[in-house]
């Protein structure tokens, strides 16, 4: 089976807006399905509410496209009912930071044997581009239109301190990396979490003076830095540029988890 | 092999564009029949895929299809006899 | 054994192996049984971090074709209400124990109430259909339970098992039988879509792992389970067929007791206030009292009513300021009459006697 086989083309092209990354990672998720050689009968994909959240619509297996914040939840009924299950969490931030933190952090401390892949676009994109618990300070959205005033949440830290067995970043530009990583965290038991930094040119680019596709991905690009040299410039006690996040694999470890095939 | 564009999936990002290192993508100009303007292809035959794929047996580079958000973008079996021109390049 | 126990065990015997919870004052016995039991039985426990995560994660597991259960009350009961409905929208079979309390909001945690009996119809937003059973010993709180599952699988709705503190809490002797008879869904039929419905307007089901690549939605969604969000057609066609599968079969649901049909005066009730009026008719031998006691509120039996065709007056005793009295008010011409109580207490067969001589 090759990765274009897991998508239901009677359903494509999809309702995401010209240029949005979610498709991308949708892309590099199949590849890391098909990497993994699963079954199409034994594979569940699982999401909440949101742009992320269509996603498994479009993929052919058995899919569950839940309420808002929930898909932790459901997924983990699915997964601790079915262990031979392998399960894939399709989520965004406002759906996993927002109405789902509770649900995340447990899944994360349950340490439930499945893969969660955030989208983080920063932004309520469904909805038209309110501000999330991701949206960086100073950033411009339709309710934030002074700049937001909040800090922001990391997503990828706060999934290391729950204690997700395998916890990686990477954006929606670096595909290769991104399908290595996804892979990775279906091949470790436990909960594996990616987050992937997508663009969203509608809603979060057009406000920012990112209105253009490629300025968007450059923008992403350029701030993204690799967690060893991060690691690398702070004990140098050198200066880290003002918006820069950590991409690369955060953590892989191997706590006791629940719901791992028996 | 053959690279293609599937106008009836794009939606005229140009992501590929941005990624492909052989600068097999330009923006387009004209608008399709779904009101979008595609990427054109120039020279697609140097495309590594194109050329290796069959040989090696395996997907190579590939970037433009994984970032590719629409789906849109596929290699095809060419027809036998298939026209094109082939440019040689020193 | 105590009423929750009883419930727990009826599940267990139902063949229920997944159970998803959350600790609530009083239905905890439930998890606390299903915790200890569980595990052996060959099923899965798990304490969630809250009850929008319990019902999340019993509603994930009916998907992979596990009987499954969580309970609650009252406040988590509310908390419950956005996956009840998304369970409605999605078919999805599964059983929901309420051992209510008084409420509104945290209200009286150890003392029992039916103030939860519209929340359970009309709870979460939109139009859909449920069902809810009302035990009134602790024999039924097993054999509803049971029952309670199977017609969660007929009909692929969730199931509501309205019980009140003084059930949950109660301890008499129960007949448990070696095995119960436990129905199944219609498995999804060779070539029919996932959600397309038989005569009853019930699809097969096709859990996760049958290779039928099911895409389940809380969206509007046509008969393929794809989402179809703008189409008036298709939105009524689906929300219409998920209140008449329900509807339609109330002669098949229902569940009902009927004592002295000729009597003038007639009491109805569900759960615990049974037992008053029970105990009322059984201190006044020569008089004649009716009684309808409801086993099944939702989907409501009004032919039921109808059992009585010298009924004068209604009364019903509820554990509330008058709920399930308003549908028996909407079904028949003759008064009916409200005894409500509410603070935690059974009404007494004495209350119950003076509003029998007053109204009669």
């Amino acid at each position: 089976m090759s990765a274009s086989e897991w998508f239901r083309e009677d359903r494509l092209p999809h309702i995401y807006c010209t240029g949005c990354g979610n498709g991308t990672v949708i892309n590099c998720t199949l590849a890391a399905v098909e990497e993994m050689g699963w079954k199409r009968d034994e594979t569940v994909f699982v999401s909440g509410i949101g742009c992320s959240s269509r996603a498994p619509g479009y993929i052919l297996t058995d899919s569950l496209h839940t309420t808002h914040g929930r898909a932790l939840a459901f997924a983990t009924g699915v997964k601790m009912a079915r262990p031979e299950f392998n399960v894939v969490v399709f989520t965004g931030d406002g759906d996993l930071a927002a109405i789902g933190g509770n649900h995340f952090i447990h899944a994360c401390r349950r340490n439930v044997d499945m893969t969660v892949v955030c989208m983080n676009n920063q932004i309520y994109g469904m909805t038209g581009g309110q501000g999330s618990p991701t949206t960086p300070p100073g950033a411009i959205s339709t309710t934030t239109p002074y700049g937001a005033s909040e800090p922001a949440f990391d997503l990828a830290e706060l999934a290391v301190a729950a204690g997700a067995n395998y916890v990686a970043r990477w954006t929606s530009y670096h595909v290769k990396e991104l399908t290595k990583a996804v892979t990775t965290g279906m091949q470790t038991p436990g909960l594996a979490f990616v987050e992937v930094r997508t663009q969203c040119p509608t809603n979060y680019g057009r406000h920012n003076k990112l209105r253009t596709v490629p300025a968007m991905i450059e923008h992403i690009r350029s701030h993204a830095m690799l967690v060893e040299k991060y690691n690398r410039l702070t004990a140098e006690g050198k200066p880290i540029p003002e918006g820069t996040f950590t991409v690369g694999e955060l953590v892989r470890r191997s706590r006791p988890a629940m719901g791992v095939r028996r | 092999m053959k690279l293609v564009i599937d106008e009836s999936r794009c939606k005229g990002c140009n992501l590929c564009v941005l990624v492909c290192p052989y600068g097999i993508f330009a923006e387009g100009t004209e608008l399709n029949s779904r009101g979008i303007v595609s990427p054109v292809l120039d020279r697609p035959e140097r495309c590594t895929n194109c050329r290796l794929q069959a040989l090696y047996g395996r997907m190579l580079c590939g970037v433009c299809r994984m970032i590719c958000p629409d789906q849109a973008i596929a290699w095809v079996e060419e027809r036998p006899f298939e026209p094109h021109r082939v440019e040689v390049e020193f | 054994m105590q009423g929750n126990t009883a419930c727990a065990e009826g599940a267990l015997a139902a063949g229920c192996r997944f159970f998803g919870g959350y600790p609530i004052t009083p239905s905890t016995e439930i998890a606390e049984t299903m915790a200890r039991r569980l595990p052996k039985a060959g099923g899965v426990f798990i304490s969630m971090e809250d009850e929008l995560a319990s019902i999340a994660a019993v509603i994930g597991a009916a998907w992979t074709g596990a009987r499954a259960m969580t309970a609650t009350s009252g406040p988590g009961f509310s908390l419950m209400m956005e996956n009840i409905g998304y369970a409605a929208m999605t078919e999805t079979p599964c059983v929901v124990v309420n051992v209510q309390r008084g409420g509104p909001s945290t209200g009286q945690p150890t003392r029992a109430a039916q103030g939860d009996m519209f929340q359970c119809r009309f709870g979460s937003h939109g139009d859909y259909s449920t069902i809810a059973l009302t035990p009134n010993s602790v024999q039924e709180m097993f054999d509803l339970t049971v029952k309670a599952f199977d017609l969660a699988d007929r009909f692929r709705v969730p199931t509501f098992l309205m019980a009140d503190e003084i059930v949950g809490h109660m301890r008499e002797r129960v007949t448990i039988p070696d095995s119960v008879e436990a129905t199944s869904p219609r498995p999804l039929a060779e070539g029919s879509l996932p959600f397309e419905a038989n005569e009853n307007g019930i699809p097969g089901f096709a859990p996760f792992g049958s290779g039928r690549a099911v895409h389940v939605t809380g969206l509007t969604h046509d008969e393929r389970g794809y989402p179809d969000t703008t189409d008036p057609e298709a939105h009524d066609r689906l929300v219409r067929r998920l209140v008449t599968k329900i509807e339609s079969a109330r002669r098949a649901i229902a569940d009902y007791e009927v004592m002295n049909p000729d009597a003038e005066t007639v009491f109805v009730t569900y759960g615990a206030p049974s037992r008053t009026v029970e105990q009322v008719i059984h201190d006044r031998p020569g008089d004649s009292i009716g009684h309808l006691r409801l086993r099944v509120v939702w989907p409501f039996p009004e032919f039921a009513l109808k059992e009585f065709p010298n009924a004068k007056v209604f009364l019903m005793p509820e554990l509330n300021l008058g709920q399930m009295v308003r549908e028996v008010q909407r079904h028949v011409d003759q008064p009916v009459v409200a005894i409500p109580k509410i603070g935690g207490e059974l009404h007494t067969p004495a209350e119950l006697v003076s509003a029998l001589e007053e109204h009669r």
